[in-house]
């Protein structure tokens, strides 16, 4: 059957409109649910994309991407790759599907609300890609881990995280909750395609896919590259949503929504990238420390489009520069050591030459947080396994809801940073937090924390057994432990010098 | 006698810490809450030769240090009080 030819249609069929007649233009686009800023409706029919597809194309194209996903699983499965994986390795994977599978499957409601109430047809016609896409990544990344859990029970959370009320699902999904499940159609494709997708994705993507092809897992690095080729298209969403925002003046509340959505993006997305990059792989399998991915992948990449959309650097970027050298190492640190709360199995991974490396790639980390890690490793080598349990609770923070930690040794850079609201007192690890939560307390008052439930009587008693069922933790599977059974602390006695 | 939740800034610590005290702790009873879970498992006593302080946490750490034999009642310590644990 003879075809026109796309460029005989395409613009007609993403640009077509209507003027409703059953309904007001409110009914049909509420205010809440599509444009609380007041833009003028004809402004939209300038919304120009720069990513044009046809649904053939697309359908097409996704196709090819699945069936070279699912053939390089096939083909590493029957090589037993993960049975004989190095058990940190496989404790990213666990992390990553845990975290992301169920998260991807939520943002189909992202992308079906801007589909639904977005002004623009080719906003409309973008987003139904995207929210095609999402649903994609979120079967994929079920079905994969699914296969693993006969070799180890932790893979279930790639279901069941999300399901739970463990630590770590709470952080993400109230960082999710906020940014993409909440919004209205155009706040949501700022703080999830621009600042979320745009610009902080391509450092999970584009450096976990490396660091994974490194280890030989083609399976999760083509995984990764296959879902990161979607990202960049729908994540360009947002970029011409600001322009028309700008043009209208409502930069300030463009920069606001990016603002907020990136600090709270890149609080979790640093535990999921950043460790594992600084301290699960292997020294000779890093491609490059996570601070360096960040500069090259990130910071560079995103201030320059900050700067195309003619936004500015978030207010908080300071802070942002020093959260790269300290967060991941600090929750590091804290995860490992209340790793029976989670569903992976971290590894300290901290031998003399991996000291070097951090030391090398951030002056100063002996001094700080490696006066932590002695502590663990003395524990370690003098037969006291047992303290290098923690015991007790983190402070923890009520906007990001991960523990309140900072940098350790002379510096002491630990800080609680608190608010009083309608009486209540709020615990905060950082000024950005903070900020966020001023910018809207209303949004943000009534959610708990894991500590706040254990002294509001939702975890009762609140025993470390019971905040261990609540979390989860022995339920869906066993809690985490070392995953090289303190193998890595043998390093010291082969290297005394070191140990010193 | 009641539990008090106070958030506990141990010097050197790179953790902060939700530790129970009772109201009639005193402040050196207090400090030694709040090192029992952090000192010797993820870090060192700041100087074994002195003993722990309590003040309260201020952005400026200059808060006054608490008196030893200070009660928590009598600081008026409420729930989620922040606190720096610290040697003088």
């Amino acid at each position: 059957m003879a075809l026109l030819d796309r460029s005989a249609w395409y613009n007609i069929a993403r640009s077509t409109n209507w003027t409703p007649k059953y309904v007001p233009e409110s009914e049909l686009f509420p205010k809440d649910q599509s444009d609380p800023y007041g833009i003028p409706t004809a402004e939209w029919e300038t919304f120009d994309e720069p990513y044009k597809v046809s649904y053939r194309e697309y359908v097409s194209v996704q196709r090819e991407k699945d069936a070279g996903a699912y053939s390089v699983k096939a083909a590493l499965m029957r090589s037993n790759y993960y049975e004989n994986a190095d058990p940190a390795y496989l404790s990213l994977l666990k992390m990553h599907y845990g975290a992301i599978a169920l998260s991807e499957y939520a943002a189909c409601q992202s992308d079906a609300r801007m589909t639904r109430f977005s002004k623009a047809p080719s906003m409309r016609n973008m987003a139904t890609f995207g929210m095609l896409d999402e649903l994609r990544h979120g079967q994929i990344q079920l079905y994969f881990p699914h296969q693993l859990v006969t070799l180890d029970r932790q893979f279930d959370w790639a279901h069941e995280a999300h399901h739970t009320r463990n630590w770590a699902t709470l952080a993400g999904r109230h960082a999710l909750d906020d940014v993409m499940m909440t919004r209205d159609a155009m706040t949501t494709s700022l703080m999830l395609n621009f600042a979320f997708e745009t610009g902080l994705t391509n450092v999970q993507m584009i450096g976990l896919s490396a660091d994974a092809a490194n280890m030989g897992d083609y399976t999760f690095s083509n995984l990764i590259t296959s879902i990161q080729s979607d990202e960049a298209r729908h994540a360009q969403i947002g970029t011409p949503v600001i322009e028309i925002m700008i043009r209208n003046g409502k930069k300030a509340e463009a920069q606001q929504a990016v603002d907020v959505a990136f600090w709270r993006i890149w609080r979790v997305f640093a535990l999921l990238t950043g460790i594992p990059m600084d301290y699960w792989f292997p020294l000779e399998k890093r491609d490059r420390s996570f601070k360096e991915y960040m500069h090259e992948f990130v910071i560079t990449q995103f201030e320059r489009q900050l700067r195309d959309v003619g936004l500015e650097r978030p207010w908080y970027w300071e802070h942002f520069l020093d959260d790269i050298e300290t967060h991941h190492h600090c929750q590091q640190a804290g995860i490992w050591s209340w790793r029976n709360t989670v569903w992976w199995n971290p590894t300290g991974g901290l031998g003399p030459a991996e000291r070097d490396w951090l030391e090398q790639k951030y002056p100063g980390w002996n001094a700080t947080h490696g006066k932590y890690w002695d502590v663990i490793i003395d524990n370690l080598r003098n037969g006291r396994p047992e303290k290098t349990e923690a015991v007790g609770m983190p402070a923890i923070c009520n906007m990001c809801q991960i523990p309140i930690s900072n940098k350790g040794g002379t510096v002491w850079k630990a800080r609680i940073y608190q608010r009083e609201y309608e009486g209540r007192r709020y615990n905060f690890c950082t000024l950005v937090c903070r900020w966020v939560f001023d910018t809207d307390p209303v949004r943000y008052k009534d959610w708990d924390t894991i500590v706040d439930r254990m002294y509001n009587g939702q975890i009762s008693p609140p025993t470390a057994e019971n905040i261990l069922r609540y979390m989860g933790s022995g339920v869906v599977s066993k809690g985490g432990r070392d995953a090289h059974d303190y193998a890595w602390v043998k390093g010291y006695d082969r290297s005394p010098q070191a140990a010193e | 006698m009641s539990n008090v939740a106070v958030l506990s800034r141990l010097q050197f610590d790179a953790h902060t810490r939700v530790i129970d005290v009772d109201d009639g702790f005193t402040m050196d009873q207090v400090a030694a809450a709040c090192a029992a879970p952090a000192v010797g498992y993820q870090t060192s006593h700041p100087d074994p030769s002195k003993p722990l302080r309590v003040r309260r946490t201020t952005d400026d750490d200059t808060a006054p240090t608490l008196p030893r034999d200070l009660t928590v009642k009598a600081a008026g310590f409420t729930h989620f009080e922040c606190i720096d644990v610290f040697v003088e």
